[in-house]
């Protein structure tokens, strides 16, 4: 196993010592502790990472008592120390793995036990309010970057046996631990299986962000939508469980991974669940116009201008006509310039520091909004249309789904260019095809649309008053459908 | 045994994906013919259609019934023998290779006369293939997904036929049955071919989930159909005079240029343009038969490399040969006479020929 290294601790706590010096090289960051405890006094070693445990709990809740230990201490076991998590082993391997998980271990000479402690604390942020998914009414917890605390902020919402925890870890040298929650009563046994099956067969070094494990386990990798949905919120990680679908904490990680997904639910929000329906309903249309417009919009330009001028009625091609009299560039060209133009900027916006992020809206705002249009690059009713998309890009609630979408654009604008209108409705076909054939842990992503599910419809484009609906969605699957019998008891 | 257990569809999907096979180029010329043979009483002659086309769907699904997991493919081994039955496997292939012919030229024509006059019709061939590579390659689950989102796509489609609508005189309906039940019959026949689509009930009845409701579903298919043809002939019939109706070659079209907005002019352009998913579900599903019925003859079970193989073919003939409009018209008059025999006579003969070997090998079992 360990090349030329035994695989358990022996008696000896030095020959002990010089294995753990061995395998610990150029580790300064590991703490050799020596002590004698007990009457009669006997030699303890007592190891940890300074650098992934809680220097407060090892000195008053180990090495405190531990030197005041008068009773007389026969094996390993004799020890008691105030702390809650312990347990013996005999084998190296776990020695070592626990140690870099920040346990303590504890060696006596003579025996050959060890004790692990556990003492884990490394450097965590507080709890904050999510930055990517803003909430109005949610609550102004998100997720952070410790498995331990994200399970306990969904487990706040969740007291229920059936809420089941299962752990495994990925990654050869990271070993990133990977837990999934589902409630056992709902989510179904297949899909369950299915996506352990996949995490099992994950070979890497490491994962570090939640991400990729996403792309290790989707279903479909050449596709630009995502598959499953990133969150870092609880109480969207909560709602989602109780639909039926499997919630997977990765360790180091403040997004969770949600699954099986469908395309619409990528439009959904919690704040849709608790605003008024008709509002939420509302907003809902809002979202999908905004997904058409996006897609569409410029290519849609794009189209009538350079194939279909005649379905413009005339007064109106007179104005585009004249705003586009002194651009030299053909609508495409345009078109492409200044999305790319907007794509940087936001992208620029995002990377930069607040306060000089600010700047680049201003400078863009500026040389997009009107020098370009003076200095006749671009038309004004480019502007429009550049503008009105980039803001319906930007309404969709799921950055993942927002992004793929700006992505589509780029082809549609393309296919727009060469093929007019008979392009576009090519280029939507695509999508649609692509759509129904696409897969999220081995359903359907279209449902509830295709295959159809009109019980599900009550919770896609409209979202109807709570009390209607009653069942969970069919497209995750659950194993129960009833949701509530009654609105009110 | 389920043969086809990982790609059931619904009873919602099959009705879409056969309703979506018989809505298709017809209905753009429907009213022109009908005018043209039975005048203003055309539509009669839809209902009687419809009639026929439900006695026929029902006897193909009797026939299917009596064996619930077999294609026409396995049936037509299964009676007819080896050789006998690859001719009529063949015969089967080469009729919905002749309808996918059809349609995908039919569709590049009407795309190139109303949309896209200047564009290479290789080009837009290629265009066309892409999505229906795409969807044709995931089988008929995809398929039937695919139908169903299509059918929701387009449901507003006829509710733009009311402008036109509104705008009509009752009156060229009147007098009804005004040169007698003659012309109307004949007219049958017309309408009888616009109901082609329900024949690959053939193809598709085994992969349908809950059987029951076969019957049910051809007869809420072939209506769904029979609605839409009626209401564009009356739509035109009310619109168009009766003398100017027959002289138009794409009447529905010529309805749809009519239809003006403050904002946007020219409708029938984006009509069209939109068309093209209900003229995909008539051609997808035939190119589907094609090759899953090639696919089936060379026992291969993935149909992928047959379809690239048709898929090729289909772009590197368009580079060789444009037809004209003659020529489409003469395309569509063979599948019209093909169809004739394959959708109504052969599943009578068929149903019969079943019955009566069952009824043999069942003495024999005795």
């Amino acid at each position: 196993m360990m090349n030329g290294i035994q695989q358990t601790v022996t008696h000896s706590l030095d020959m002990n010592e010089q294995t753990l010096r061995d395998y610990f090289s150029k580790t300064p960051d590991l703490i050799y502790c020596h002590l004698f405890i007990g009457e009669p006094k006997r030699r303890a070693l007592l190891i940890y990472l300074n650098t992934l445990v809680d220097k407060n709990s090892i000195n008053n809740n180990i090495i405190n008592p531990l030197l005041f230990e008068t009773k007389q201490i026969h094996t390993i076991a004799d020890i008691q120390l105030p702390i809650g998590s312990k347990s013996y082993t005999t084998k190296w391997e776990h020695v070592f793995q626990r140690v870099f998980q920040g346990e303590t271990a504890l060696f006596l000479d003579g025996d050959d036990h060890v004790l692990l402690l556990d003492t884990q604390g490394w450097p965590q942020r507080a709890i904050a309010e999510p930055q990517i998914e803003s909430s109005l009414k949610g609550s102004h917890q998100g997720f952070i970057e410790t498995c331990e605390k994200n399970i306990a902020l969904i487990r706040r919402y969740l007291p229920h046996q059936q809420l089941k925890i299962e752990e495994t870890t990925v990654g050869r040298r990271g070993h990133t631990p990977v837990v999934l929650l589902y409630l056992e009563d709902i989510a179904h046994p297949e899909v369950l299986q299915e996506l352990k099956d996949r995490i099992e067969q994950i070979d890497v070094d490491t994962i570090v962000n939640t991400g990729e494990l996403m792309q290790h386990i989707e279903d479909n990798p050449f596709s630009p939508f995502p598959q499953f949905l990133l969150t870092e919120r609880p109480d969207a990680a909560v709602s989602n469980l109780l639909q039926g679908r499997i919630v997977i904490v990765v360790d180091r990680s403040p997004s969770v991974m949600i699954g099986p997904m469908t395309f619409i639910t990528f439009f959904q929000t919690v704040d849709d669940y608790s605003t008024r329906w008709m509002i939420a309903s509302f907003l809902r249309l809002l979202r999908l116009l905004a997904f058409f417009m996006a897609i569409f919009l410029p290519s849609a330009y794009i189209a009538a201008l350079s194939f279909h001028y005649e379905i413009i009625p005339l007064n109106l091609l007179l104005t585009v006509g004249e705003s586009r009299e002194r651009v030299p560039l053909p609508p495409l060209l345009e078109a492409v310039l200044m999305e790319l133009a907007i794509e940087m900027l936001r992208e620029a916006g995002l990377r930069l520091p607040a306060p000089i992020g600010q700047t680049v809206g201003i400078v863009g705002g500026v040389v997009i909004g009107q020098a370009a249009v003076e200095a006749g690059i671009v038309s004004n009713i480019m502007v429009v249309i550049v503008s009105l998309t980039a803001i319906a890009s930007f309404i969709i609630p799921n950055p993942d789904m927002s992004e793929s979408i700006r992505l589509l654009r780029f082809p549609m604008m393309i296919a727009a260019s060469l093929f007019g209108l008979v392009g576009m409705v090519i280029g939507f076909m695509l999508i649609i095809g692509h759509l129904i054939s696409l897969e999220s842990l081995g359903t359907p992503a279209g449902s509830p649309f295709a295959p159809a599910r009109l019980r599900d419809w009550k919770d896609t484009l409209l979202r109807f008053p709570l009390w209607m609906m009653r069942t969970r969605p069919l497209s995750a699957r659950p194993t129960q459908l009833t949701r509530q019998k009654k609105f009110r008891k | 045994m389920k043969r086809y257990q990982f790609n059931e569809i619904t009873t919602m999907q099959y009705i879409f994906l056969i309703s979506g096979t018989q809505i298709g180029i017809g209905i753009l010329s429907l009213p022109a013919q009908l005018a043209d043979i039975a005048n203003t009483d055309g539509w009669i002659a839809i209902v009687i259609g419809w009639i026929i086309s439900i006695i026929a769907s029902t006897i193909i699904i009797k026939t299917m019934k009596k064996h619930e997991q077999d294609t026409i493919f396995d049936l037509s081994r299964r009676y007819f023998g080896r050789i006998f039955g690859t001719f009529l496997h063949l015969a089967f292939v080469a009729y919905a290779l002749l309808a996918s012919i059809t349609v995908v030229f039919t569709s590049i024509h009407i795309t190139q006369v109303w949309v896209l006059p200047n564009t290479p019709n290789y080009l837009i061939m290629m265009l066309f293939m892409l999505p229906g590579f795409l969807i044709t390659r995931n089988g008929v689950r995809v398929l039937g997904r695919y139908a169903e989102v299509v059918f929701y796509l387009t449901l507003w489609m006829p509710i733009l036929i009311a402008v036109p609508l509104q705008k009509g005189t009752i009156l060229h309906m009147l007098p009804m049955l005004k040169e007698g039940w003659a012309p109307i019959i004949q007219a049958v026949k017309t309408t009888v071919l616009s109901f082609l689509g329900f024949e690959l009930a053939f193809v598709f009845y085994p992969f349908l989930k809950e059987k029951k409701h076969a019957v049910k579903a051809m007869v809420i298919a072939n209506s769904i159909s029979a609605f839409t043809f009626l209401l564009i002939t009356i739509t035109c019939f009310i619109f168009f005079s009766p003398d100017e109706t027959p002289s138009l070659i794409w009447p529905t079209l010529s309805l749809l240029k009519t239809i003006e907005f403050s904002f946007i002019e020219r409708f029938e352009v984006i009509f069209l343009s939109f068309y093209l998913f209900v003229m995909s579900t008539t051609g997808i599903p035939y190119i589907f038969t094609t090759v899953f019925g090639i696919s089936q003859l060379i026992g291969k079970k993935d149909h992928t490399i047959v379809l690239l193989v048709a898929v090729c073919i289909f772009i590197f003939t368009s580079f060789l040969y444009n037809p004209s409009f003659s020529h489409i018209q003469t395309m569509g008059s063979w599948w019209e006479r093909y169809g004739l025999w394959g959708a109504y006579f052969f599943p009578i003969g068929l149903f019969i020929y079943t019955s009566i070997a069952r009824w043999f090998q069942g003495g024999k079992n005795k």
